[in-house]
């Protein structure tokens, strides 16, 4: 009885909402500028199609060559111009500038993380050097290897010392704050028992931010294998970047560089198989 | 009996604000059991970290052991903090350490930098840890993580980390404002046997007046950074707890009551 006198309460409503339809979101001015600027990027987009300079390319003709190409790309891969290990072995040369830059800098990181923490250094030089780091940041990897070019010239110096620089300044923003996760009266706690500022750090507040420190370098790591894939194309820093580079623009194979995009899709699956894993092991312990 | 602990004029103000304590004096004998008491807001922790420095107190003297505590430098301060352990009201472990590697934590203050950072424990050492965890009735939970255990457990982790340094005084900050009544009285009678079988002095603060009336040898009644009390137990009045406590204390004087009726 209850329930049905319920239902038509309901019914009532629901019928008498369409003589004033209720607005779930107010129109304020910036949901208001957001809208304007949809419209107008949807009709700059059409009206962009149709004023496109086409030369003598027929679009269906261009979309069906496009197709055959990936084809050829992805469905008949072969190597011509490397051997099978060769490839595998430049795979190994990006992992190792991947590595080798993840590992620099992870270790600098950890060291300016702890001052970057505000429950480990003092507010003032934890906000510079957060400041100083979100710079860094902002300025993508590439660029960096080519600001960095400039002085050591383009090739694997640079890109080690690009890469270093902006996977510190992520670290140091991940590090920093997993260490800001632990609780500021244990640390006063080891202090009020006479305990030094080192013996702090590796006691208590390395093993309580140990996982996600490691997630996060490993994260880093898959993005500086993928960032120096590119840098050995853009940057000439060898490895399977550089062969991909010299299949396309020297060769012009592009059946070649579908094996090597396979290679390299294999390797970055291999590595997230692996991060899940240890990821999954530390999960448990944690 | 000499007095372990002696407090001159001490006082403190936390940039411009009003005193959080102001010229508060006492003194604390060897292995006495001393409650300070007050409403929240009186000055209690930061009366207790004046006297380990976790606080720079702005003017007064802290005689502890002979020397003046205020005077110290980095390197001598970091020697009396090894002889003073402090507890907890949120016990402060490390989450994710076990028990026994949080109690070797109170060894690190008399341990070289490099053992220290890289956790290098003596027989010795580990020998003495499980003794006292022992003592604490801790023995099944040795190589458990702190933050498997209840808020009684953690808390007896917190005093065996503390008893490890071998100190000569406990500095004990509301160890059981945030324990159930059972699990509060099994670490206040661990603190009172501390007192009384090591002969380790004991120095805690309180919000309870019935616990304080229990078991302290002498108890200092503080209201706005001044101590308004201090005495035995058996000295303290129903005007005293009205002088400690302000408007608070009608309640109060209802929960002590079945105690102590003053
Ligand atoms: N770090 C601090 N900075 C500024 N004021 C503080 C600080 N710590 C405590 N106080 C002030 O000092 C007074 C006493 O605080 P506290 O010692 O924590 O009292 P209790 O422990 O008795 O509750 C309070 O008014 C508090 O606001
Ligand atoms: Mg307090």
């Amino acid at each position: 009885m209850e329930v049905n006198e319920q239902i038509s309460a309901q019914r009532q409503l629901l019928k008498t909402r369409p003589h004033n339809r209720m607005k779930v979101k107010p129109l304020t001015k910036s949901a208001f500028v957001t809208r304007i600027t949809l419209f107008s990027l949807a009709v700059l987009t059409i009206y962009a199609f149709f004023t496109f300079d086409y030369k003598d390319i027929d679009f269906v003709d261009a979309v069906l060559l496009t197709i055959a190409n990936l084809k050829a790309m992805f469905f008949e891969p072969h190597l011509k111009h490397f051997t099978f290990s060769h490839a595998f072995y430049q795979v190994f040369v990006t992992l190792g500038l991947a590595f080798l830059t993840t590992l620099f800098g992870a270790v600098i990181a950890v060291f300016l993380g702890l001052f970057a923490a505000e429950n480990l250094s003092s507010k003032w030089i934890s906000t510079m050097i957060k400041g100083f780091v979100a710079f860094i940041r902002a300025v993508p990897t590439v660029l960096w290897v080519l600001i960095f070019a400039v002085a050591a010239g383009l090739g694997s110096v640079a890109a080690v010392i690009g890469m270093t620089f902006h996977s510190v300044s992520y670290l140091i923003k991940a590090y920093s704050e997993s260490f800001e996760e632990l609780d500021k009266g244990v640390i006063e706690a080891l202090q009020a028992s006479g305990a030094s500022f080192w013996q702090i750090v590796f006691q208590a507040v390395i093993p309580s931010s140990i996982t996600y420190m490691i997630s996060w370098t490993f994260l880093r790591f898959e993005i500086n294998f993928a960032v120096a894939v590119a840098m050995g194309a853009a940057a000439g820093a060898g490895g399977i970047g550089f062969d991909m580079f010299m299949a396309s623009g020297f060769y012009l194979d592009i059946r070649e560089i579908g094996a090597i995009t396979y290679f390299i899709l294999a390797v970055a699956i291999l590595l997230e198989v692996f991060a899940t894993k240890v990821k999954r092991k530390l999960k448990v312990n944690a | 009996m000499t007095a372990l602990l002696q407090v001159n004029n001490l006082t403190k103000q936390f940039g411009h604000d009003a005193k959080a304590l102001s010229d508060v004096g006492f003194s604390v004998q060897e292995g006495e059991f001393v409650s300070i008491i007050g409403p929240s807001g009186a000055g209690k922790s930061t009366l207790l970290r004046c006297i380990n420095r976790m606080v720079d107190a702005t003017s007064g003297e802290i005689m502890f052991d002979g020397v003046n505590v205020l005077n110290l430098k980095k390197k001598e301060l970091k020697k009396v903090r090894t002889k003073i352990g402090m507890i907890f009201q949120h016990y402060n472990l490390v989450n994710r350490l076990t028990v026994i590697e949080n109690t070797l934590h109170g060894k690190l203050g008399c341990k070289s930098t490099l053992s220290g950072v890289l956790g290098l424990y003596n027989r010795e050492e580990k020998e003495q840890a499980m003794h006292i965890l022992g003592l604490l009735g801790l023995d099944d939970f040795i190589y458990k993580r702190a933050d498997q255990l209840s808020g009684g457990q953690k808390q007896r982790v917190g005093i065996s980390r503390a008893l490890i340094q071998n100190p000569r005084m406990l500095l004990c900050d509301e160890p059981i404002a945030s324990l159930d009544p059972n699990s509060a009285k099994v670490i206040m009678d661990y603190l009172k046997n501390i007192s009384v079988n090591m002969g380790i002095t004991v120095l805690v603060n309180l919000h309870q007046v019935d616990v304080a009336l229990k078991y302290s040898d002498k108890i200092i009644g503080i209201n706005g950074g001044q101590v308004v009390f201090i005495g035995a137990p058996k000295h303290m009045t129903r005007a005293d707890i009205q002088r400690i406590y302000g408007s608070e204390a009608e309640d109060l004087i209802f929960d002590a009551g079945g105690i102590h009726a003053g």
